[in-house]
């Protein structure tokens, strides 16, 4: 907030004269100039989705005079049941950001771009694609992707050019998460009635920042109607700070804590008997494992009370089945620990215990959307190619489980390096800012003889692109028929331009379609993205005027409390997993240490933990203004320390700390608060952009990744992005 | 007619800056202006806890900020709000310093203070402040105070919601139910 000058004070003084007289008319005057600002013409609503993050958000969003001017939350849409968050409102700016690509450009030195014509630019990519699969194999191409609602049409492509290295950013995020629950239930996301529950329990999971707009709705009305929720996190996160009880835990440690949950409620008899009995497999196997995970062997590694562990595991039994705890994801999870793994597996038993499985409050199985298909015979699919990913995901003898198609983001710049790898294609990601040791990524991407960025800005990644093919931005393209919507019906919905492209860019869809016929792969790609839409709509009975024009249609098909279906081999809640006992894995959850560890007798050695912001993505929205103002503002990129470790450093709250490892070193503001587990320091991610071509952004805060070595989890791949330790100084001013 | 007021609960806030960046986008601010904030409140005892204020111009029935304004520009609508008739406002500065809870704005490129006026235009034609519809905890009630009914005074009446600094005597249309 800026305040007023002298000099319009200065101002007032010979003006205020008139003001008497204008006192008494103000009102009406007022009244008019509202009217007036009210009935400004040309006022235009698209219904649409946002991008601003995963959720792809259904909103409608209103242009004035052809300029975009915001948006609004399409109410009946299940994912954001009318809502929208900071990002989905900030980003509608960003089409006027003046970092945009305005054209294809190719690179024509370090950091330095010339235009080129779409023409010129697939013509080469192509006569460089054909050369690299002709002397290494079309396995050594790659695509690496935060997977939009089109990335089917990415993944064909990649196929069709006989590649199957098609790369998402799960070994980065939520890997462990998805195949905990997977092998568990069959299912890799099951949801929570939070609406009709009594008490939910969150570990970990912060949804306070990690945003998700309808799970925060009914949480809401939850709470409203006397429903309690717990969270346990190292740190007092924004969904602490709504919920009724924080649990502070030593990071790493929540799996301790929740073997010692399902310990009393095994050994209390707690458990829903019938539902054990009647839907789950391995019970008495797994009993007998907990059976020494006591809430007295459990405080020792988690500082929780053991007095806290006991309540809290009546707490949920005493619910059930009306009670739930959160499926999960960043914070413990993830892709955050050796442990997230057994973490998940355990948290995914604990509501077997429970009995909630489709049940009102409890977890269930969103209803699913099955779209139509291209006609094979008028549109021929490319044959997928059977072998393993270049990184071993899928490969029985090293990652089996890591499924093909999201593979190891962070494998990308060692195979690189080792020549394994040699084209990628870059498709809304950004691998050199959110893959950890940002030198070795550097080295690997910059090792490739073609990498082709997709990107709307020159991102890190897209600076060391040797082309941009820029695709639009996502309010000026149309896009195919997405699903996501769907939460407890099934839904479908669309995103569609609001306005005509500012600069010379196109939709992916139709980058793909054009660049495949250079590619010699335009037998795959002979059909217009309205062919696809209408394929996929075909079965549903609703046309695509039709959804155009509402942007989210329910199809029914609502979800109901009943019997649970379980997906596993066993068409049961496994305990004991079927699945990893086939591949030798560790099948019932158990103990398991974290990798790394802080030294308890250095007071300079601490864990890192990271965590989202609510404002942020990753960090592609901070090159804009709006969001970054509101970290200003707050200061939000400080780094949180504990005071009684703060004060034996001799750090004080907004002073500057030197945080540093073997991989990197940065410079950091403290915020000394009690709000943080002693053994760690909590840095936000979303931060650190060191592209010179995101202007608003760049040098601002720093990432966890500048300190994260390059881990591979043993059984799954992952990053494992909380085992980093590092050293904590004053900074010398 | 109603007189208009607002609940804000902030048990439920999660400091998602969600509602400043609809009220930017539904009047136009620049991304350094803006109608409202979000404070943090920290405390350790009994046990440590961090809470969300949202802050807005609290639309005092008595508000200092009209009584020095020296045009006129700042006056009460018919429903109760507190306005800035940007035609008249000479952005002297005088509200800036006589709001006592600091919540008016200086808008350079106008030359004139402005702040929340409750999207009244927006309301007037039947809407809700976006504030309070974006909101993904529901936050924010917005509604007729004079109303025994209305969701806001059965609201108020139910938790007890008071105005920031009742103390002052400014008398509030914002209601705060506190964690």
């Amino acid at each position: 907030m800026t305040k007023p000058g002298m000099s319009r004070r200065k101002f007032l003084i010979g003006s205020a004269v008139g003001g008497a007289s204008i006192l008494a008319s103000g009102y009406l005057s007022f009244d008019a100039w509202a009217s007036a600002k009210n009935n400004v013409q040309d006022i235009r609503v698209t219904p649409t989705l946002c991008d601003g993050c995963s959720n792809w958000c259904a909103i409608n969003v209103f242009t004035k005079g052809g300029r975009i001017w915001k948006a609004e939350g399409i109410p009946i849409a299940g994912i954001n049941q009318g809502r929208v968050c900071a990002k989905g409102h900030a980003l509608l700016h960003e089409v006027y950001n003046k970092d945009r690509v305005k054209s294809p450009l190719k690179r024509v030195g370090p950091d330095r771009f010339e235009p080129i014509s779409w023409e010129q630019a697939y013509k080469e990519i192509g006569e460089k694609v054909r050369t690299i699969k002709e002397k290494h194999g079309p396995e050594s191409l790659f695509l690496v992707q935060y997977p939009e609602g089109n990335s089917a049409l990415t993944n064909r492509f990649i196929n069709a050019l006989g590649s199957q290295n098609a790369f998402s950013h799960a070994s980065t995020c939520f890997l462990p998460r998805n195949i905990g629950w997977w092998t568990t239930t069959g299912y890799a996301k099951p949801d929570q009635d939070i609406e009709h529950t009594k008490l939910g329990l969150f570990i970990g999971r912060n949804l306070g920042a990690g945003l998700q707009l309808r799970q925060l709705s009914d949480l809401s009305k939850a709470k409203d109607r006397g429903a309690k929720f717990v969270v346990v996190d190292p740190r007092f996160s924004e969904m602490a700070a709504f919920a009724d009880q924080w649990i502070q835990i030593r990071p790493g440690s929540d799996l301790a804590l929740t073997l010692a949950i399902a310990n009393v409620i095994i050994a209390e008899n707690l458990y829903q008997k019938e539902f054990v009995e009647k839907y789950t497999e391995g019970f008495d196997e797994w009993a007998d494992k907990v059976k020494g995970y006591t809430p007295e062997w459990a405080q020792q590694r988690t500082d929780v009370p053991t007095k806290v562990i006991r309540k809290l595991a009546h707490d949920l039994a005493e619910a059930a089945p009306r009670v739930f705890a959160h499926r999960g994801y960043h914070g413990a999870m993830g892709t955050q620990y050796k442990n997230s793994f057994q973490l998940v597996r355990t948290i995914g038993c604990i509501n077997g215990l429970l009995g909630n499985f489709n049940q009102k409050g409890g977890m269930f199985f969103a209803p699913k959307v099955k779209l139509g298909k291209l006609d094979p015979q008028k549109y021929p699919s490319p044959t997928v190619p059977e072998d393993p990913m270049a990184d071993g995901s899928g490969d029985p003898e090293k990652y089996p489980l890591t499924p093909v198609g999201q593979g190891l983001t962070h494998a990308i710049p060692e195979l690189a390096i080792q020549g394994k790898l040699k084209a990628g294609f870059v498709y809304h990601n950004n691998p050199l800012r959110t893959c950890p040791n940002p030198a070795r990524v550097i080295e690997g991407y910059g090792k490739l003889d073609l990498l082709v960025s997709f990107d709307y800005v020159l991102s890190e990644t897209a600076s060391l692109a040797h082309y941009i093919l820029p695709e639009s931005y996502y309010l000026e393209r149309d896009d195919v028929v997405h699903t996501n919507q769907s939460y407890q019906s099934k839904q479908i919905s669309i995103r569609q331009a609001v306005i005509e492209p500012l600069y010379d860019t196109k939709p992916m869809v139709v980058i793909l379609i054009e660049l495949a016929q250079h590619l010699g792969i335009g037998e795959y790609f002979n059909w217009t993205l309205e062919d696809y839409n209408q394929a996929s709509l075909a079965p549903l009975g609703v046309t695509l005027e039709r959804l155009k024009k509402e942007g989210v249609v329910d199809l029914g098909g609502k979800w109901k409390p009943g019997e649970p279906e379980f997906k596993t081999p066993s068409g049961k809640l496994e305990f004991v997993s079927s699945t990893l006992k086939d591949y030798n894995m560790h099948p019932i959850p158990e103990w398991e240490e974290t990798l790394t560890s802080p030294d308890p007798n250095d007071p300079h050695s601490f864990r890192l933990i990271h965590g989202k912001q609510a404002h942020l993505t990753h960090t592609r929205s901070i090159n804009q203004e709006y969001l970054k103002e509101i970290s200003v503002l707050n200061d939000m990129t400080r780094v949180w320390i504990h005071p009684v470790r703060a004060k034996a450093l001799n750090i004080k709250d907004g002073e500057s700390m030197i945080i540093s490892n073997a991989v990197g070193k940065g410079r950091a503001t403290a915020m000394v608060t009690e709000g943080i587990h002693k053994d760690c320091v909590f840095l936000p991610s979303g931060y650190g952009v060191f592209s010179r071509n995101l202007r608003t952004a760049f040098g601002f805060g720093i990432s966890y990744n500048d300190f994260l070595p390059t881990y591979f989890d043993p059984m799954l791949g992952h990053c494992m992005s909380n085992e980093i330790i590092v050293r904590i100084e004053k900074a010398m001013t | 007619m109603p007189r208009y007021g607002m609940a804000i609960d902030t048990t439920k806030c999660i400091g998602c800056h969600s509602c400043r960046i609809a009220c930017q986008n539904q009047n136009g601010l620049d991304y350094k202006e803006t109608y409202n904030w979000i404070n943090t409140r920290e405390r350790a005892y009994p046990s440590f806890h961090k809470e969300y204020i949202p802050l807005q111009c609290n639309h005092c029935e008595n508000a200092p900020c009209q009584s020095v304004c020296p045009t006129g520009a700042t006056f009460t609508s018919k429903e109760g709000v507190v306005l800035v008739n940007p035609e008249t406002c000479v952005g002297c500065g005088d509200c800036v310093e006589a709001c006592p809870y600091k919540m008016r704005v200086v808008r350079e490129e106008l030359g004139i203070v402005d702040k929340c006026g409750f999207c009244i235009e927006l309301v007037r034609d039947g809407g809700t402040p976006p504030c309070v519809t974006t909101c993904p905890t529901q936050v924010r009630i917005f509604g007729d105070l004079d109303d025994p009914e209305s969701v806001i005074s059965k609201f108020i009446a139910k938790t007890g919601a008071q105005p920031l600094q009742p103390e002052l005597g400014t008398n509030p249309k914002i209601f705060y139910k506190r964690s």
